[in-house]
């Protein structure tokens, strides 16, 4: 069997998205995680440009990539020691079976149901048809554009979709409140702790906060 | 064909020579396409980098000139020789990678940053059909492109394993995913306007060709092109939005730990990245390549050199913004008022209708294009006049209660004054 | 559409090299002589203490999140902007409620103080 190029460059993908998909769960530093993470987005993008998506390939780099990661990533420093805190997980056997469960159930649902999308038979699979459409076009942008706004397609779950973002913020602030005063606790102790004269050894920074003295005391 | 539009378009002619004699030694098929496609990326590689020394020196001189100084005048005459010199020690000067860093994320993160800048040009239309690459989703592509480098100073802050890189990177973050959101929302109104994400036929609208107005966009949305311009500063964190650099605070913010060849691609990724600002500017808001008399890139170049030149000025005037500054300016206002200003720009160009076919298929008032134009003009004007209006009455008050607040605290220091003489 | 990004993939692939090559030239031309103190951490002439991975503030966090949001909101916007002219009066109005309720949410983050940088 011959590779056509598109082929070749879908294995090529799928390999650097699983590999880097496993170094993500892998990998003890959580930095590293999602930076593997970044990759994998990266190839979710590739796959994107393969089926002549642009349109989601761009989505892909600038809402995953873009904000996701970074969002991840401030995520991982808001843990208390970063390179350390991926400490095995007791958990990690059942989770691989839930993953690989939910992994077969969807490729026996979807499988099946993407070829009879694509009006093709089950045992003659073509990954990339070179003769058939181009699928994203300016035209089709503009239909997605148009079924966005018209009530008999999508204009109620684009309208639910603002209001779903809505909620996200005020969850979002919720949370960030009750994290808020609780760092606020925690800084009002440490201002006690000061006073009474324990340790000054740390160097004072105002936005690079070092509570977690044992870090600091491990090194000396 | 004569010597004028050779002249006009010896980019397309030298290009499709290069072409035919690419297809004449390997034959006709995707290996000549490309090999074609890698000499086109290594010229607009190049002219990047040959666009960074000259914009380099250009920064220097002039805002050397706007704060009364020379600037470089040793290396050759005026010193033009400056870039070269300053080239030749990038590329021997020591290159230090410190003990405790986190080695390959430190020694990625610039190749990554600079990658990430040059790909944007692979959509810019330099002339016309001189372009790398004619996405449907152009202008999408090159915000996408430019979230990337997110990552890539996010990796050289955390890779350095230093506390004012990593400060500086988280702030430059903050500021440069906060930035992102009014420059999407003002590219928007561009994009409703000429009907398609491309950036050739968003510079062809602006273009007197087929059939188009011919008015740059700026006309029709001076606020957009001002709140881009804005945005685009704050995303390549040039001054008054350095505060990613901040010498004065965290020495170098985000690249502190870096010399030699390394150092010189951050600042390739900063200024190819000014200049992208500066050329998407013109082909969103100046009409792009599109002029009479002088060859289109010419135009375009001049454009984008015009831009740079107010980047510059503004460097050269204005002090460093503060960090709760930045975040409020952005959040407070920039993003409020764009939003307004697209529901706006929506409404009125679905009302106020340039093409007559549409106005009556949609309902709607056909106008010319003159007319919507300046409809929309003012309507821009007044969304930012009245949006300046509530922030000079907000801080008028904010001034009234301070003033209170002062004259209350110096009444009570004068009464415990006059208490201790009595005493 | 396919060939367009061929070419994006080419300019990748041409942007990594020539960078490379520049990285690669300048490690053949420098000279390399680490010393000690000349790999510490840079810390204004003061000794590090720690590394600089620590925990931070989770004021971060929370403008990433309002970020992501509009972000997300933003991109909605584009497929409508392109169909925007052939679009009927009615189809403005959806949009508008869209961005407004967006705007709504700006306006809350606003209200609870979140957007107070501190």
């Amino acid at each position: 069997m011959i590779l056509t190029i598109q082929q070749i460059l879908f294995i090529v993908i799928a390999l650097v998205v699983l590999i880097s998909a496993v170094l993500v769960v892998t990998t003890r530093n959580l930095f590293h995680a999602a930076l593997f993470l970044v990759v994998s987005f990266f190839g979710v993008a590739g796959f994107y440009v393969l089926l002549d998506a642009g349109f989601f390939a761009a989505v892909q780099v600038m809402i995953y990539i873009g904000a996701i990661s970074i969002l991840f990533i401030f995520a991982v420093m808001l843990t208390r020691d970063v390179i350390t805190s991926a400490r095995g997980n007791s958990q990690w056997i059942a989770a691989a079976v839930v993953a690989a469960a939910i992994f077969i159930i969807a490729a026996i649902l979807l499988g099946p149901a993407a070829l009879i999308i694509r009006g093709r038979e089950f045992g003659n699979v073509q990954w990339s048809d070179p003769n058939g459409p181009a699928a994203t076009s300016a035209t089709v942008i503009g239909d997605l554009g148009r079924g966005l706004v018209s009530f008999n397609q999508y204009a109620v779950p684009f309208l639910l979709g603002a209001v779903l973002l809505l909620v996200a913020m005020v969850g979002a602030i919720w949370v960030a409140r009750e994290r808020r005063s609780r760092d606020m606790a925690a800084e009002r102790a440490a201002a006690a702790a000061d006073d009474i004269g324990s340790d000054t050894d740390q160097p004072v920074q105002e936005e690079l906060p070092l509570p977690d003295n044992s870090m600091a005391t491990e090194k000396h | 064909m004569s010597v004028f539009e050779v002249i006009n378009n010896i980019l397309k002619i030298v290009g499709d020579a290069v072409a035919g004699l690419i297809t004449s030694l390997l034959g006709a098929g995707a290996l000549s396409e490309i090999v074609v496609m890698f000499i086109a990326a290594f010229v607009i590689c190049g002219f990047c980098a040959v666009a960074f020394m000259a914009m380099t020196y250009a920064e220097r001189k002039i805002v050397a000139r706007i704060q009364d100084r020379i600037g470089p005048n040793q290396a050759g005459p005026y010193g033009v020789l400056q870039p070269l010199a300053d080239g030749v020690k990038m590329f021997t000067k020591e290159d230090t990678t410190p003990a405790t860093a986190d080695r390959w994320v430190y020694n990625l993160a610039p190749l990554v940053i600079a990658v990430f800048a040059l790909l944007t040009y692979a959509v810019i239309p330099f002339a016309p059909s001189v372009v790398g690459a004619n996405l449907n989703i152009g202008v999408l592509y090159v915000i996408a492109v430019g979230s990337g480098s997110t990552i890539a100073i996010m990796m050289a802050g955390w890779g350095s394993n230093n506390k004012y890189s990593l400060l500086g990177a988280f702030r430059t973050v903050a500021q440069l995913v906060g930035y992102e959101v009014p420059m999407l929302l003002n590219v928007l109104p561009v994009v409703m306007l000429s009907g398609s994400m491309s950036l050739v036929d968003i510079v062809e609208r602006q273009t007197l060709a087929n059939g188009a107005h011919g008015i740059p966009f700026i006309l029709m949305l001076p606020l957009s092109a001002l709140i881009f311009l804005i945005s685009g500063i704050a995303e390549t964190g040039r001054s008054p939005f350095d505060l990613l650099e901040a010498e004065s605070e965290i020495v170098a913010g985000f690249h502190v730990e870096y010399s030699g060849m390394k150092f010189a691609l951050f600042f390739l990724g900063e200024y190819v990245n000014a200049l992208a600002v500066s050329i998407m500017f013109a082909v969103l808001f100046l009409g792009g390549y599109a002029g009479p008399v002088l060859p289109p890139y010419i135009w375009l170049l001049l454009k984008a050199a015009a831009v740079f030149t107010v980047l510059m000025w503004l460097r050269g005037t204005l002090p460093r913004v503060r960090v709760d500054q930045l975040m409020s300016f952005n959040w407070k206002f920039l993003v409020p008022m764009s939003i307004v200003n697209v529901i706006l720009v929506m409404v009125l160009a679905k009302v106020f209708v340039a093409d007559p076919a549409l106005a009556a298929a949609n309902g709607g008032i056909a106008v010319s294009p003159g007319m919507q134009a300046l409809i929309l003009f003012v309507s821009n004007g007044v969304v930012l006049l009245s949006a300046l209006g509530i922030v000079a009455r907000h801080a008028r008050q904010m001034r009234l209660v301070e003033a209170e607040d002062l004259e209350k605290r110096r009444a009570q220091n004068m009464l415990v004054a006059a208490k201790a003489v009595a005493q | 559409m396919r060939t367009d990004f061929t070419f994006v993939a080419v300019m990748m692939v041409a942007a990594v090299l020539m960078m490379g090559v520049a990285l690669v030239g300048a490690a053949l031309l420098r000279p390399k002589k680490p010393s000690k103190a000349k790999l510490e951490t840079y810390e204004c002439g003061m000794e590090t203490v720690g590394d600089a991975w620590v925990q931070f503030r989770a004021q971060y966090y929370i403008f990433a999140l309002i970020f992501v949001l509009f972000d997300v909101g933003g991109v909605f916007l584009f497929p409508f902007a392109v169909a925007y002219n052939s679009l009927p009066l009615y189809a403005v109005g959806i949009l508008s409620l869209f961005i407004l309720i967006l705007l709504g949410s700006l306006l809350y983050a606003w209200r609870k103080g979140v957007l107070q940088w501190d």
